[in-house]
């Protein structure tokens, strides 16, 4: 008898809350749901490890605007780059990206990460959030773009550092010496390296 | 890593300082050279920024330069301070992981609070008032009731940690950081944060505590306890990193940037 009220009721509730989340979800959210399911796998030490790595890989990627941060990363010369180079260096660069922002979450993180809320600025926010970890607490803030429906990060800032800004500085000054060619070489030379040396986990 | 630095404040560093003052001035970049305006422009980029969010986003990730005159002798100074760390200091501070966490976490906490009044004055010197007093209270509750530092209640009360250094101050009155400088033991600095650090190192109450000889081996302790609860950090930054010394030259600027930004 119950029953028979409670399923309108239901059907009720859920058409009442269906023009809410036609609205943009909030940009912490998101953020929260990458990081977490990052993490989690991070702790999940019993996984296979390449299956832990494809997962990683696609969770980084679904998040990342690594186009938009690859043309930040080569700053003047995205700009004087061919097309041929501007795709080779967007590949390579997203795995050096993935690579680093990983490593650093494995390495900071020990028990949580708190998210401290965040800062919207039409299309843009900011998502601040602090790592719990041995020595201090690391701050982390992810910078976000709204694209359609959800948050691209397109840069990550750890500790006042910019991620995005630390490569451009590397790359700019590699650049000027060896040039564009050199410095596609140095990329896939380190990519390499660091594949093969995924074998042995540091302890 | 560019915590590495900490803030070891050493007197060790001061004849080399002079040393480099006396060197040559700092010069500026050299030049970039000119991009090929046209070159991508006809064939415009699926992946392209829309114009008006290229410029918005231009200042906000423009790198920060820093001189660096002496980059031969830096590296050098980097390759020696990566083999002292690899083959001295990294395998004490492993050793010491036999003790446990919380004990190695209290007795950072206990350094911390050594450092607290030459907080405290560079709060004042930068006329940042609020930064004082609550450093201070930190100072006055974490010496009695946290037992010496080795706890924090001042946290509890409220009471967050600000991080402020000589190198800083000089910072707030708009003093840049020179050039970059690498130091023996103590790693990445800057002219300017080396003279602060010459400076804060006079108001090291270890300094009037002890004598020379066991400060600067407390500030040993200090560090090598720091890096028993480092995650290995500068080893992740020194494998993915294209060139290491690069990373961290520029990530000790952008860091110092922001805390001077603060």
């Amino acid at each position: 008898m119950k029953m028979r009220h409670a399923i309108p009721f239901f059907l009720l509730l859920i058409l009442a809350a269906a023009p809410v989340t036609a609205a943009p979800p909030a940009p912490v959210d998101q953020i929260r749901q990458t990081v977490d399911a990052v993490i989690a796998l991070l702790k999940n030490k019993g996984m296979d490890r390449q299956e832990r790595r494809e997962q990683l890989s696609a969770l980084v990627r679904a998040r990342f605007d690594f186009e938009v941060m690859s043309q930040w990363a080569l700053g003047k010369n995205w700009r004087s780059a061919s097309p041929q180079e501007r795709s080779r260096f967007i590949s390579l660069f997203s795995d050096l990206l993935e690579e680093t922002y990983v490593g650093r979450i494995e390495d900071y993180t020990d028990e949580a990460v708190v998210y401290l809320g965040e800062k919207r600025d039409g299309e843009r926010a900011e998502v601040e959030t602090q790592v719990l970890s041995g020595n201090t607490d690391i701050p982390i803030r992810y910078k976000v773009r709204l694209k359609g429906e959800e948050w691209f990060v397109y840069d990550v800032v750890i500790e006042e550092v910019s991620l995005v800004r630390n490569f451009r500085s590397s790359y700019d000054e590699i650049i000027r010496k060896e040039g564009m060619g050199g410095l596609l070489k140095k990329m896939e030379e380190k990519i390499l390296e660091l594949r093969n040396s995924k074998g042995g986990e540091k302890g | 890593m560019v915590r590495i630095t900490g803030r070891t404040a050493l007197l060790l560093i001061l004849p080399f300082l002079a040393g480099c003052l006396a060197g040559k001035p700092a010069p500026t970049d050299p030049p970039l050279p000119p991009a090929l305006e046209n070159a991508g422009e006809e064939n415009p980029e699926e992946g392209d920024l829309p114009d008006d969010l290229l410029l918005e986003l231009e200042e906000e990730m423009e790198t920060v330069h820093i001189a660096d005159p002496i980059e031969p002798l830096n590296r050098g100074i980097f390759w020696v301070n990566d083999k002292l760390y690899f083959y001295l200091f990294k395998p004490v501070a492993k050793a010491l992981r036999v003790i446990p966490e919380p004990a190695r976490k209290s007795v950072g906490k206990a350094f911390d609070n050594i450092g607290a009044p030459v907080r405290v004055a560079n709060c004042v010197l930068q006329a940042k008032m609020e930064c004082a007093t609550t450093e201070l209270g930190r100072f006055v509750l974490n010496s009695t009731v946290g037992l010496g530092g080795l706890f924090d209640p001042a946290r509890g009360e409220g009471l967050e940690p600000h991080d402020e250094d000589f190198g800083q101050t000089l910072g707030v009155y708009g003093l840049g950081q020179g050039f970059y400088l690498v130091l023996p033991v103590l790693g990445p600095s800057s002219l300017r944060d080396g003279i602060g650090k010459g400076v804060d190192g006079f108001g090291d109450p270890l300094r009037y505590l002890l004598g020379t000889g066991e400060a600067i081996g407390a500030k040993v302790a200090e560090r090598e306890n720091w890096l028993s609860l480092d995650k290995d950090s500068y080893e992740s930054i020194k494998k993915e990193a294209l060139d290491p010394y690069l990373t961290i030259r520029n990530g000790y600027v952008q860091r110092r940037e922001g805390q001077v930004g603060k």
